[in-house]
């Protein structure tokens, strides 16, 4: 009796914490998409919006901030959020290089290899927006345990059009764009933790059970996503997102496709999130027959299958979902020539043989039956000189510079701490259908200070890739473009030329000896007297 | 390097300030050169390079006191004729233009297209007009080449001193500065002006911006580029520690400064070998040194045969320039295009050439001081009552 007044007391309580979820919504989502080459690519995006929230007025940044009261969404992100008064920020830690010709255009578009950061900020005369994009870099590399920190004027650009805001644009202040990128920063357990630590039942039940960090950075690409952004009629939405490619084949014994929930995460969902408003897995049916699905479900929508796990529906858990082709003894690699899956197919290379020079070059092939335009942009670091007058556009061994347009080059500019940022350069490539386009460009490699180098210096550099992006669509016709998101290409590895590392004070005796050894010579013979004088036999 | 002026022209061209990126470090007057009067073509070092064996002849000439009306022909003639046959006329004017025009260390930065070939140019020019007593050309000169590179402000005294005096020989007679010093100030004030109308015209030229005083002078005193050439700078403030650097800095720069006094007053009876001597400094210590600076100096030697015979160690120099000819190059390869070497392979080659450098200068400085002191060898050996044979020999207490 005693025991159940006890119950009744606390399900009181809960009734008042159940309204405070009123405001924030969140909802889980899990999509599986078998790949052509056999490999299984799995987007988890978790989803919290505040509604009506707004950013903070970044003019109001010396008063005193609202007092922050979240039931779901993370209070640390939302202090950061805050404290520097971002309106949209998106940080990416992904591993591995995305694919695009076999497995097709990401759920997400921030695949970049590396650490990328970019940050939408309104102007405010309080603070600059780069004091707080350096307050931003440090507290978010606190809280993902990510080498953030580094990302600073070296690395940080403004490519405006390409990034543009993804929400609204708030009236209060103009916005300016901080864009930055880290390619040789890799992704590991300390970065999975703290990102599980932003849902509201981290790892302990819904979808989010499922991330085991032994099974996902053994895949062959995984990479995480921060996005927040804020739309005028929503308010501010938090988007976690966590992509995979795993390859079942490599995995598997007998060198199988087949997949289930358990083999890919080695977990199972025990439970779903109670607070969560919606949480659902999505299987993307693969176009060509010959497999099977358990368990049956009727909720076939174009090609999808879609498991609603939320604690209302009627499925039930614990559920293993599973793909099986079971007419295949072994999954046979698809044999090339595979022609790729997305219309635009980019490579970019760098070569020549010394360590001074260098060609970049990036060939661009439109795999579509149509015109395609696609806006190009080159973050370099100031490691690397492009020598613009030599950009060539090529299309076999033909100069078509018509192809090239809206050219936009920021060369390297020295910044307060005397570190050059990044040059910039962006334009428009115009490629003809089923036809490769070849630009060029010579390089120069710079000779850095001793201390500039990092401790392995031998290994070279990371440099970030391109970023193709489509045109905005209210520059060009809709007409002849198609759907899609930023492409990045995969990082380039550039070997510098290394002085020698064991030898500053030799160096610094050896040079200072010589140049005594010359002023000492010539002192001596310019004050001493001239004398004849007597040699004894 | 051509390289570097083509994609200064090329940022010109779209609009961009072409002295941000660090990519370009000449001055705004050879960008406008090349943007506006002609294209960078090889014919104009090869100009440059005939103009500059011209000025050598002529400087030649008036070191001799032979005036140019007094000659057999006109300059051009005798310059060909010096060129085609050697010591055709005279015993040694044909030495000064080809030991020029065939320099291999002036020779090759011209074929690289380096712009030191004009700043050689220049500075030739500018001892021309000051040995032929023209005021004003010669300060003009000297300002053109003090904007393109500041170091060459080492040559401004020497120069102004053969204006107040005379570019003829008194390397065997030395003698107190005979020259008008009252004039000094009047002199160095309208170097100043043409230096001050150039900078105005460079700030014109460059949009109203300052920035290209930072990228272009600036880069002789902070050595922004650590790129390797022939100098002694870069290995060594590629090595420096950070909170050294600065002071290391003006150490080397102030080094530089540091010889044109007492180089002055020594040979205060011959500015013209000061200058000479200073422009051998120049090519020892300069800050981005390139061959043809120290191609310059052993080209002037041509200019003072008096000295030759008493010359100290002209075969060690020799014997240093040659090795310094042959390994750079090849270290620079080994370490940079094959991989195989690594930086202290080009860094000990370039420590041969400094050291060809301050041998020849440490040759030419005694030379023209032990000229003065006559031929001791002739009078070597004579009979002293008492003593026997006795040998004389001249030293330096």
């Amino acid at each position: 009796m005693r025991r159940a007044s006890i119950w009744i007391f606390l399900a009181c309580l809960c009734i008042p914490s159940f309204a405070l979820y009123r405001g924030e919504i969140y909802s889980e989502d899990l999509r599986i998409q078998p790949l052509r080459d056999g490999r299984v690519s799995t987007t988890f995006s978790f989803i919290t919006v505040l509604e009506g929230a707004v950013p903070r007025n970044p003019k109001a940044l010396g008063q005193l901030d609202e007092s922050q009261h979240y039931a779901l969404f993370p209070l640390t992100l939302g202090q950061i959020l805050r404290e520097y008064a971002i309106t949209e920020l998106h940080l990416t830690l992904n591993a591995g290089k995305w694919n695009y010709d076999n497995w097709g255009h990401p759920h997400e578009a921030g695949v970049g290899t590396g650490a990328e950061l970019w940050a939408w900020m309104g102007a405010s005369e309080v603070t600059t927006v780069d004091e707080r994009w350096s307050g931003l870099r440090n507290a978010l590399s606190g809280l993902f345990c990510a080498s953030l920190g580094s990302l600073d004027s070296r690395r940080t650009l403004s490519p405006t059009v390409a990034f543009p805001l993804s929400g609204s644009t708030p009236t209060f202040a103009p916005h300016e764009l901080r864009h930055a990128s880290l390619p040789s920063e890799s992704v590991c357990t300390e970065n999975l933790t703290p990102f599980l630590k932003l849902l509201p039942c981290k790892s302990h039940a819904g979808l989010a059970a499922l991330l085991n960090p032994q099974k996902v950075f053994d895949a062959d690409w995984h990479g995480m996503g921060i996005h927040v952004t804020w739309k005028e009629d929503t308010g501010v939405e938090l988007k976690l997102t966590l992509q995979a490619v795993f390859n079942p084949v490599r995995t598997s014994a007998g060198k199988r496709r087949d997949w289930n929930l358990q083999s890919l995460f080695d977990r199972s969902i025990e439970r779903s999130c109670p607070v969560a408003s919606s949480s659902s897995v999505t299987v993307i049916l693969p176009e060509e027959k010959g497999y099977q699905i358990t368990p049956e479900n009727p909720a076939h929508i174009n090609g999808l299958v879609i498991y609603d796990l939320s604690s209302s529906s009627n499925f039930t858990i614990p559920s293993n979902i599973a793909m099986y082709w079971p007419s295949e003894h072994s999954f046979q690699y698809p044999l090339p020539p595979l022609t790729p899956v997305t219309p635009l197919s980019v490579k970019r290379t760098i070569h020549g043989t010394t360590q001074t020079r260098g060609v970049l070059s990036i060939s661009v092939t439109n795999n579509s039956p149509q015109e395609i335009s696609a806006g190009y942009l080159e973050m370099m670091p100031a490691l690397l000189t492009l020598w613009m007058h030599t950009l060539k556009v090529e299309i076999n061994s033909q100069i078509r510079s018509d192809l090239l347009s809206g050219l936009k080059y920021h060369p390297p500019s020295p910044q307060s701490n005397d570190r050059l940022s990044p040059s910039m350069l962006q334009a428009v490539l115009t490629i003809p259908p089923k036809t490769t386009l070849k630009l060029s460009m010579e390089v120069n490699k710079a000779f850095l200070k001793y201390t500039e180098h990092p401790p392995d210096a031998m290994r070279g550099w990371d440099l970030p890739g391109a970023v193709f992006f489509p045109l905005p669509q209210s520059s060009h016709d809709t007409s002849s473009s198609y759907d899609w998101e930023r492409i990045y290409t995969p990082t380039l590895l550039v070997d510098l030329p290394t002085p020698d590392f064991s030898m500053p004070y030799n160096v610094i005796i050896l040079s200072c000896t010589l140049m005594t050894l010359i002023f000492g010579s010539i002192f001596n013979l310019l004050t001493r007297k001239w004398v004849v004088v007597e040699i004894q036999e | 390097m051509s390289i570097l002026v083509n994609e200064g022209l090329w940022l010109l061209d779209n609009n961009i300030d072409p002295y941000v990126g660090g990519a370009f470090r000449h001055s705004p007057l050879l960008l406008s050169l090349f943007s506006t009067i002609v294209p960078p073509l090889p014919i104009i070092w090869a100009l440059s390079d005939a103009v500059g064996a011209w000025a050598l002849l002529r400087i030649w000439r008036a070191r001799q006191g032979l005036s140019s009306l007094k000659g057999t022909g006109s300059d051009v003639e005798n310059l060909i004729v010096s060129v085609y046959v050697p010591s055709a006329y005279f015993e040694y004017a044909p030495n000064a233009p080809h030991s020029y025009l065939l320099n291999p260390y002036l020779l090759l930065p011209s074929l690289a297209l380096s712009t030191s070939t004009f700043e050689n140019t220049l500075t030739l020019l500018a001892l021309m007009f000051a040995s032929e007593g023209k005021v004003s050309p010669a300060l003009l000169a000297i300002a053109f080449a003090v904007h393109l590179t500041p170091s060459s402000i080492l040559l401004l005294l020497p120069i102004l001193m053969v204006l107040l005096s005379s570019p003829v020989s008194h390397l065997a007679s030395p003698r107190p500065f005979h020259g008008n010093l009252k004039r000094i100030p009047f002199l160095f004030g309208e170097f100043t002006l043409y230096w001050l109308v150039l900078v105005g015209a460079a700030c014109i030229i460059a949009g109203g911006s300052w920035n290209w005083v930072r990228a272009s002078w600036g880069a002789s005193l902070m050595l922004p580029d650590l790129t390797p050439n022939p100098g002694l700078w870069w290995y060594f403030f590629t090595e420096m520690f950070d909170h050294f650097r600065p002071f290391f800095l003006m150490v080397f720069s102030v080094h530089l400064v540091i010889y044109i006094l007492p180089i002055c007053i020594k040979f205060q009876h011959d500015p013209l070998y000061a200058a000479f001597l200073l422009v051998g400094v120049l090519g020892t210590f300069k800050a981005y040194l390139t061959l043809a600076d120290p191609g310059l100096f052993l080209s002037m030697i041509s200019l003072f045969p008096e000295v030759h015979g008493y010359l100290r160690h002209p075969i060690i120099t020799t014997l240093l320039h040659l090795h310094a000819a042959l390994l750079l190059p090849l270290q620079h390869v080994l370490w940079v295009s094959e991989g195989r070497g690594n930086a202290n392979f080009y860094y000990a080659a370039s420590l041969v050439m400094g050291m060809a450098g301050g041998a020849g200068l440490v040759d030419a400085c005694w030379a023209g001081m032990r000229i003065a002191v006559g031929d001791a060898k002739v009078g070597a050996e004579e009979k002293v009552e008492g003593k026997g044979k006795v040998m004389w020999e001249v030293v330096q207490q």
